[in-house]
């Protein structure tokens, strides 16, 4: 059987009524495995945001269900939506949120505090975790003396303290520069495969793509073309699995940018004995005194 | 609780600038009643320090005379003897009193006049600064305050009672905001007034052990025509007066105290939850319960509201001690009720001051934190 994290089914948001309404999402169905990460793209005003507060249990749908580790979400009262927001999800947003007038440390363990945790071992926790997170000289630190991407580890660890099933991110790199972005992502599919969390992340960043274990295109409410990313277990390049070359070996399957990357994988080797890679530098290095004689003194 | 105390103090911290408005302005507005309160007291102390300290356990007047301020009291001199004959009485001294006024050069004051006999044991000056205790025929005693405005000394002349009277002796502690006390010769008061042989009050020493209410009582049931108070009574009733001839004032002043205090408060908090609108709705979004943000906003409130009381009364305790030593007849007295009142408004104060930010917190919806560049 199957564990599902995130189960969202048939999922609509409409918001006014009459010949005014608009709807924002529709029919949408999603089913997130625990220490998956999908990150779910789209054009501006295609319902990225409306689905992601849905599934944050931050809106109602209008229609279709939500469940988060088998309990119904939209089944909930408005009461018991705050608690279950508290202890079962975790959230990174686009401007990183923290309380400006508390320091890293206090920002993390006040979460866990809100959940009932004493604050000894709410703040020993979010030392533990702000130290994981290389932050362990940034513990006192309000978050304007921060960089971004220190600012994000913070948000991360605060989305962590309560151990959730679930981790909602909201354009999470889009403040950061490339190099701290694709960190800060590496870091988070980093904890969702360690620790089995859920990651959903919107965003409009293609270069985090790879990270992601599949990537679901939103347009006009409706998801319009399901891509899964895999990594070519050669060359480490993120593929898209519909569009690669694949193939099984132990009973699991793996994804290619190309056929020799695939061949390489298998272990074809040439007649001579030279394996893929040395036979593909010779080549390159053959095409290269070509060139060079071509051109002529 | 501690979660709630965290963000509050760090929010209040976090601008130092609108925590000094805050505190001033509450400061400065409970300053303002507990102020007037003191004063008002202080007064009503001076009013009563001649009857506290005229050294009489019962105060003998005419029937229905109950204070000294602005009243006339006029009894038979026979009356002296018979309230000496009650049982419990081991001392009684007649004075005269009048309101008059004390003119010296261009200084003119109004003064409780006390005209005082030869020889009696209560009613005179406790604390003689300066020249005789003893008031003699063309004699007076006048407060040292008054005369070091109006420039007189020992020896020098002043108007009083329609007469003249020569400076013998300087007291302390004798004059406040309203008037001072001047001690004469009762027969040159009595000359003065028409020579009419009447008292206006008998001030009665009681014997060791006597009760002063049975013995009041038993003056004003034997003795045809007086009133009979123990000091506490004819003090309080004195203190009466004050308090309901300031009453209004003291009213009007409390309520722009406990207005400007609201507004200052409520206005700097509904800012400072303005300003972290944003952080409210990212908390409810991390699923924070509404009731923990009200109670952040609320004890916002109350810290401020608190630190303002305390710098409040801190800065009228300080007007208290400096105000007497700049040479005002002022004395500012901080009741115990006095600061459970301003305390009181104090709380309803911020109470009162959270109540918008929580309407504004209440309405806040948490999705929002998802909506980029949306004014929250």
């Amino acid at each position: 059987m199957t564990t599902v994290t995130l189960d969202v089914r048939d999922v609509t948001k409409r918001f006014g009524e009459g010949d005014t309404a608009v709807t924002a999402v529709r029919d949408v169905s999603l089913a997130v495995e625990p220490g998956e990460v999908v990150l779910i793209m789209g054009p501006s005003g295609s319902g990225k945001t409306t689905l992601l507060s849905m599934m944050g249990a931050l809106l109602r749908p209008s229609r279709g269900t939500i469940h988060l580790d088998g309990t119904e979400l939209t089944a909930l009262s408005e009461g018991r939506l705050p608690d279950i927001r508290l202890r079962r999800f975790g959230f990174i947003f686009q401007d990183f949120n923290l309380l400006s007038a508390l320091s890293a440390l206090e920002n993390v363990a006040l979460v866990g505090e809100l959940a009932g945790l004493k604050p000894s071992v709410a703040r020993e926790k979010a030392t533990a975790l702000l130290t994981g997170l290389g932050l362990s000289e940034r513990l006192d630190f309000l978050p304007e003396k921060l960089s971004g991407g220190e600012k994000q580890r913070v948000a991360i660890a605060r989305a962590l303290i309560n151990e959730p099933a679930l981790i909602l991110a909201d354009e999470p790199t889009a403040n950061l520069d490339s190099r701290i972005g694709h960190e800060i992502m590496h870091l988070l599919r980093g904890i969702a495969r360690e620790q089995g969390r859920s990651v959903v992340i919107v965003s409009h960043d293609q270069r985090i793509r790879d990270i992601a274990d599949r990537v679901l295109w939103l347009e006009d409410g409706q998801f319009k073309d399901m891509v899964t990313m895999a990594t070519d277990p050669v060359c480490g390049m993120a593929v898209e699995r519909e569009r690669s070359v694949s193939a099984e070996r132990d009973g699991e399957t793996y994804w290619f940018c190309s056929n020799g990357c695939r061949a390489e994988f298998l272990g074809t080797m040439g007649r001579d004995g030279q394996d893929l890679s040395t036979r593909a530098k010779g080549l390159i290095h053959d095409a290269a005194a070509r060139l060079v004689r071509s051109l002529g003194p | 609780m501690s979660t709630t105390l965290l963000l509050a103090r760090r929010n209040l911290a976090r601008n130092r600038i609108r925590l000094l408005v805050s505190v001033g302005g509450v400061a400065l507005a409970l300053s303002l009643t507990l102020a007037l309160d003191a004063i008002y007291a202080g007064v009503a102390n001076q009013l009563t320090t001649y009857i506290d300290r005229a050294g009489a356990d019962i105060w003998v007047a005419q029937a229905g005379v109950r204070n000294l301020h602005m009243v006339a009291s006029w009894l038979p001199d026979s009356v002296t003897a018979e309230v000496r004959s009650i049982d419990g009485v081991v001392e009684v001294t007649p004075i005269l009193y009048s309101t008059d006024t004390i003119a010296a050069g261009e200084e003119r004051a109004v003064a409780y006049v006390i005209g005082l006999p030869a020889g009696g044991a209560m009613g005179g000056p406790w604390d003689v600064v300066e020249g005789s205790a003893l008031v003699r025929r063309g004699e007076i005693i006048v407060d040292r305050a008054f005369a070091e405005k109006a420039g007189v000394a020992i020896g020098d002349a002043v108007s009083v009672l329609g007469g003249e009277a020569r400076i013998v002796g300087l007291s302390e502690g004798t004059a406040s905001l309203v008037n001072s006390v001047a001690f004469v010769a009762f027969d040159d008061f009595r000359a003065m007034r028409g020579g009419a042989p009447v008292v206006s009050f008998v001030l009665v020493k009681l014997a060791a052990g006597a009760a002063p209410d049975a013995v009041a009582a038993d003056i004003e049931r034997r003795v045809v025509g007086v009133t009979a108070q123990p000091r506490a009574g004819i003090s309080a009733e004195e203190r009466r007066l004050v308090t309901d001839m300031s009453a209004d004032i003291i009213s009007i002043m409390n309520v722009i105290g406990f207005v400007v205090g609201l507004a200052v408060v409520a206005l700097t908090v509904y800012v400072a939850t303005l300003a972290r609108r944003r952080e409210y709705g990212v908390l409810k979004a991390l699923g924070t319960r509404n009731r923990i943000l009200y109670r952040v906003v609320l004890v916002q409130a109350v810290l401020s509201v608190a630190m303002g009381f305390l710098a409040g009364v801190a800065f009228t305790g300080l007007l208290a001690l400096v105000i007497p030593r700049t040479g005002l007849d002022l004395e500012l007295s901080i009741s115990a009720a006095s600061l459970a009142k301003v305390g009181s408004f104090a709380a309803v104060i911020a109470g009162l001051a959270a109540i918008l930010p929580i309407r504004q917190i209440s309405g806040l919806d948490p999705a929002i934190v998802f909506r980029r560049g949306a004014a929250i």
